[in-house]
């Protein structure tokens, strides 16, 4: 029993002393471990050097890669395109395009060959690849920059594909929110506040390409920023080589506009018929330039206020008040004036309300000082962010080039963390009464005005809300009344008078009508052909060769794909059904089609009635008619899918008379392809006898 | 947050998920004796460190009335632990001025942070945590099991052409687990108990079945002292880990069938049955992919999008995978062009490659863009943390990181036009056609 307890307690004891290690080896794990001392944050040094015609060189040693990027960018300095705006963006991505002794395929094959890249802008030539290859690489960004090709072919394509681009992104409400606040903040008359649009777009010549390459694409406010594994002595000598011939022309600084941001908050209002959200932004010039001593503080305030998940927006817009999926601000610095926005898209009941946190962040900003503990996440987010951005060489490039840029210290970036470190509460309250301006906001929405304009007069100090089209010009909203007693049917009575009377249309047996359009570089022909009383027959074909079939005999329909028929489906039987009619507006009353009058809009500059029908169906579409002509001018139709509701706009252009009935010649559609398509008629036929067997359906 | 999954990634992103670059890399590896691998690779050039713990266990692992497991722990894993809160594991990264993420793959699932370099230790702490004692219990099930419903409808179901990976599987798969999708069914993760979690994370998050991988800004015996502090004590697994030993018998013929799906354009997926990774025709298959792929020169650009029009986008993807996997080719139609059309056009460019030898020039190119292509892969301290945790966990060679482009530089032209004869043929696909849902005029 002795012995035993005896090696029982000597036991326990070594028992006791292993449980307590344990517990002290755990008790480590309680909390988060302290961190060490902080690391001394170095700089990449860099080179730099001048060419007799100006071309300033910046070399960033980097050897951890066997491979060197080549980035020359050009200090253009601002200036007003006119009614030629996007004719720099065109003329920069023109220079890949070609040059005198390869064609765009060679360029291309030359490129991949070398496993490099290589890419062209308005201000400049990025291009990258292993320093073996760095001398073809070179040969060729030279070659770009010096003998470019301006073939009239490529141009062609370039201007295409931006007017493709721009009207793909009419609708979206971000772009459009981004042209207003461009045009609210700065003004038309600053280069800033310019826009391309299909009008500027449509002028530009290709000699306008090669004036403005002849004008600024020079050395003498050049920078050729040289990134990685070579050294400052080969990169001396390439850019000799290279860029040394590169002939020097002096560019023209032409005097900016004075820029102030609204006296008042105002409200400018964008409407986009059938919007389920609003896109606020709240926005505003600011005087902030690079190397203020302002900078700094303003990058903690930004960052408090939203620059992301831990911003204040963030958190009450949308994890307290979930009234959107994200809200953001930027604080942009800029040489000759920058901004400030905040931002948010909310579904439409909400804009109102949502307005009104948005200025009460604002307010709060420039009434109470922030804790210390949200000053400090923000100041660690942002010097965090600064350290692992020193990882790639291209951050020290940057630094460099914008040291030169903007004339700031030399050693402005190596005393970053030092300035923010710096940083206060104080200051922070202080920054935001200089930059944050919930009184002297341009509040710009774009959303559905009946939805949400009205409430938001509240906002504007002078209690009203300004309308502007997508470009930024005001329009009228005011002006445009219904006159009292019209009705919606009386609408669609001049619109039939218009196109030719009740007795004409009723005249139409039979239409084809031949149509094309071209997308992707491929011409597409259309030809529709219909029967009274509700017979239809559509093809599609590119090149002589059928695509698509449609047949509708009346009640069944069929749809073919290269020459596979098969029967419609449920849905598509009744959108044949709805479609069907010659001329639908003879037939609403018949059809139990509901009209209603919602009111006069401006569609392109002119007034129209807007009519929403809703087919007995449930299908919804809204059409516009000229106030002035009484024509169909534009239709808007809604589907709901699955993803929700999609809408397509057709705009009916160029009505011309065939038998006394008149017919739109084109037709613009955006929303049916991922693209937008411009249809041209090419022929219409009226009562020419189209046989039923063209209807069939087997 | 959202925690991306790699299948997408590696089919949009092409080819190149087996890395490694030219200057040689130093590392250190040894193993903790509770079965843990670790790795350090220093580079001071940056006060920055990488912490990677790397799991091996993927889809391929689960039980296949338990589909989506491995994926649901990538999520799972961040609700905290015995000592860290819910939700606040990235607050602690945060506030350190770091940034962390996680992704799942067939084979594998991976946890990082980079953290100023003053931070390994938080680092080594909140990765222990996660493998020590994670917080698996019901709520942060119910919790994450919404989140991952979503993450499906954004990714899968609410993407045009996003649920090809899916099809491609379930048609060229029989036996192999590889035949469910990695996100798995909802319908499994819903009727699963918090037994069933708790076995999972039992099962395979163990040091024995990891790789701990860091890279950066570190003194190797500091952090060698503090990876003991942290990792040490941490049990081994019970039992072996489950690795499914499956064969999956040959297709024997092509499988055919057309997809309906929200989209605007057709589009033609062949996915042929290739080799695993890191075996010698593995290598060869992925070079044709370059030849086909990549860059505005390559065939199928140039021919189908530049010179015929008939695609928008046309690509060829192998994809890495420890078992047999799949290259996944890929086009989308342009306006008005018939799918049949365009998968002739496609067929076309791949009969050539079968019947003709690369021409030296062109061979020479793809070499050239091959090589480019390593060099550029370990650009980032975290991606040289994976990287070597990868080649640790597939091949047992970390070294890979600096020698596996020999391999890919003993392919011959000839290695090219057999794999392309012996794998890329009609018997070894399946195809499918995505088609416009609704058949509107």
């Amino acid at each position: 029993m002795k012995i035993f307890s005896k090696y029982g307690s000597v036991a326990l004891l070594v028992m006791g002393m292993a449980l307590q290690l344990a517990a002290q080896n755990n008790d480590f794990r309680k909390q988060a471990p302290a961190s060490g001392p902080a690391p001394k944050i170095e700089m990449g040094a860099y080179t730099e050097f001048v060419l007799d015609n100006g071309l300033k060189v910046i070399v960033v040693e980097n050897h951890k890669l066997p491979r060197v990027s080549f980035q020359l960018s050009i200090d253009v300095p601002p200036f007003k395109e006119g009614d030629l705006a996007g004719a720099a963006d065109i003329a920069g991505q023109l220079l890949s395009k070609g040059t005198t002794t390869r064609t765009k395929a060679q360029i291309d094959e030359a490129v991949d060959f070398i496993g490099a890249s290589l890419n062209t802008s308005a201000d400049g030539i990025f291009g990258a690849s292993l320093t073996k290859h760095k001398d073809k690489l070179i040969a060729l960004m030279a070659d770009v920059l010096l003998n470019p090709a301006f073939s009239e072919e490529e141009f062609t394509k370039l201007k295409t594909q931006t007017l493709s681009g721009l009207a793909a992104s009419k609708d979206e409400p971000a772009t459009i929110a981004q042209n207003v606040s461009q045009v609210l903040n700065y003004g038309k008359d600053h280069p800033y506040g310019e826009l391309t649009t299909e009008e500027t777009v449509g002028k530009i010549t290709l000699q306008d390409c090669k004036s403005y390459y002849d004008n600024y694409y020079r050395p003498n406010r050049g920078y050729l920023v040289v990134v990685g594994d070579i050294s400052v002595a080969d990169a001396k000598k390439i850019a000799q080589q290279h860029f040394g011939a590169w002939k020097k022309k002096e560019m023209t600084m032409v005097n900016l506009p004075a820029v102030q941001g609204p006296a008042a908050n105002q409200v400018s209002f964008v409407h986009k018929t059938g919007a389920v959200q609003s896109l606020i932004y709240v926005t505003y010039p600011v005087d902030l330039k690079q190397g203020s001593p302002d900078v700094v503080k303003a990058q903690v305030l930004n960052t408090i206020l939203g620059s992301g998940f831990s911003g204040r927006l963030f958190k009450n817009l949308r994890e307290t008040k979930a009234y959107t999926y994200g809200a953001y601000s930027t604080l942009q610095q800029d040489r000759y004036v920058g901004f400030f926005n905040a931002e948010a898209s909310v579904r439409n009941e909400v804009t109102d309300s949502a307005v009104v946190q948005f200025m009460q962040e604002l307010e709060l900003l420039t009434k109470e000082k922030v804790s210390q503990k949200e000053l400090d996440l923000a100041k660690n987010q942002i010097s965090g962010s600064f350290s692992r951005s020193l990882e790639s060489p291209q951050t020290v490039a940057r630094f460099a080039l914008n040291t030169s840029l903007y004339k700031l210290p030399k050693d402005y970036y190596a005393t970053f963390l030092e300035r923010l470190k710096a940083v206060t509460s104080e200051d922070i309250i202080a920054t935001a009464k200089k930059y944050i301006k919930p009184g002297n906001s341009n509040i710009v929405v774009v959303g559905d005005k009946d939805a949400s304009a009205e409430k938001l007069k509240a906002f504007s100090a002078n209690g009203k809300v300004h309308f502007y089209d997508i470009y930024g010009t005001k329009i009228n909203m005011d002006g445009a009344v219904v006159p009292s007693g019209l009705t919606a049917e009386a609408v669609i009575d001049s619109y039939v008078k218009a196109i030719g009377g009740k007795e004409a249309l009723l005249g139409v047996k039979d239409m084809s009508t031949s149509m094309t359009t071209s997308a992707q570089g491929q011409t597409i022909g259309m030809t529709i052909q219909r029967k009274a009383p509700n017979k239809m027959a559509m093809t599609v074909d590119m090149s002589g060769m059928m695509l698509n079939q449609t047949k509708f005999d009346g009640v069944k329909g069929e749809v073919s794909q290269m020459g596979q028929a098969q029967p419609m489906d449920e849905a598509g039987l009744q959108e044949l059904k709805d479609q069907s009619a010659m001329f639908a507006e003879l037939e609403y009353a018949k059809n139990g089609a509901k009209l209603e009058l919602k009111g006069v809009e401006p569609i392109e500059g002119k007034d129209a009635y807007k009519i929403e029908i809703t087919s007995a169906s449930g299908k919804k579409t809204v059409d516009f008619f000229d106030k002035a002509t009484g024509l169909k001018i534009r239709s808007i139709e809604t589907e709901v899918g699955p993803q929700g509701p999609t809408t397509s706009t057709s705009d009916y252009e160029d009505y011309r008379d065939v038998n006394g009935v008149k017919i739109p010649y084109r037709l613009k559609t955006v929303g049916l392809a991922p693209f937008p398509l411009i249809f041209e008629v090419k022929s219409v036929e009226i009562n020419k006898g189209i046989e039923d067997s063209v209807f069939q359906v087997k | 947050m959202k925690l991306r999954m790699l299948m997408l990634c590696a089919l949009l992103s092409g080819a190149w998920s087996l890395q490694a670059q030219m200057n040689k890399i130093q590392f250190v590896e040894y193993t903790l004796d509770n079965g843990l691998r670790v790795i350090l690779h220093q580079d001071k050039t940056t006060p920055i460190v990488g912490v990677s713990v790397m799991y091996h266990v993927g889809s391929k692992n689960e039980k296949p009335d338990r589909t989506g497991f491995a994926h649901f722990f990538e999520h799972l894993l961040f609700e905290g632990s015995e000592n860290i809160g819910r939700g606040k594991y990235s607050e602690y990264v945060q506030n350190a001025g770091g940034t962390l993420n996680a992704n799942t793959s067939w084979d594998r699932t991976f946890y990082y942070e980079v953290l100023p370099s003053n931070e390994l230790e938080l680092g080594l702490w909140l990765e222990s945590e996660r493998m020590l004692h994670a917080k698996v219990d019901i709520k942060g099930v119910e919790t994450q099991r919404e989140v991952v419903k979503e993450e499906r409808r954004e990714r899968i179901d609410n993407q045009p052409y996003g649920s090809i990976v899916e099809k491609v599987f379930e048609k060229a798969y029989q036996e192999h687990p590889y035949k469910w999708p990695i996100i798995g069914s909802m319908k499994d993760l819903e009727a699963a108990s918090e037994g069933d979690y708790k076995q999972f994370y039992a099962d395979f998050y163990v040091p024995n079945n990891a790789v701990l991988s860091i890279a950066g800004d570190i003194d190797i015996e500091a952090a060698k002292k503090l990876v003991t502090k942290y990792f040490g004590g941490i049990p081994k697994g019970k039992k072996p880990v489950y690795r499914p030993e499956i064969k999956e018998p040959a297709l024997t013929g092509e499988t055919r069938d057309t997809i309906r799906d929200n989209i605007q354009l057709p589009a033609v997926v062949h996915a042929y049955r290739i080799p695993a990774q890191g075996t010698k025709d593995y290598y060869a298959v992925s070079m044709l992919s370059t030849l086909m792929s990549q860059g505005q020169s390559s065939r199928l650009y140039r021919s189908l999008v530049d010179e015929q029009q008939k695609a928008l986008f046309v690509g060829n993807f192998p994809l890495s995978m420890e078992d047999p996997g799949l290259s996944i080719a890929f086009g989308i139609t342009n306006m008005g062009v018939d799918v049949k059309d365009l998968e002739m056009a496609m067929d076309a460019q791949m009969e050539r490659v079968q019947k003709e030898l690369i021409p030296d020039e062109e061979f020479q190119k793809l070499r050239n863009q091959v090589e480019n292509d390593f060099v550029t892969s370990n650009s980032t301290i975290i991606g040289i943390a994976e990287s070597l945790a990868n080649y640790k966990v597939y091949y047992g060679d970390a070294n890979l990181i600096n020698t596996e482009i020999d391999r890919y530089m003993a392919v011959t032209k000839e290695d090219i036009q057999r794999v392309a004869k012996q794998y890329f043929n009609k018997d070894n696909r399946v195809s499918l056609f995505y088609l416009p849902k609704s058949a509107k005029p």
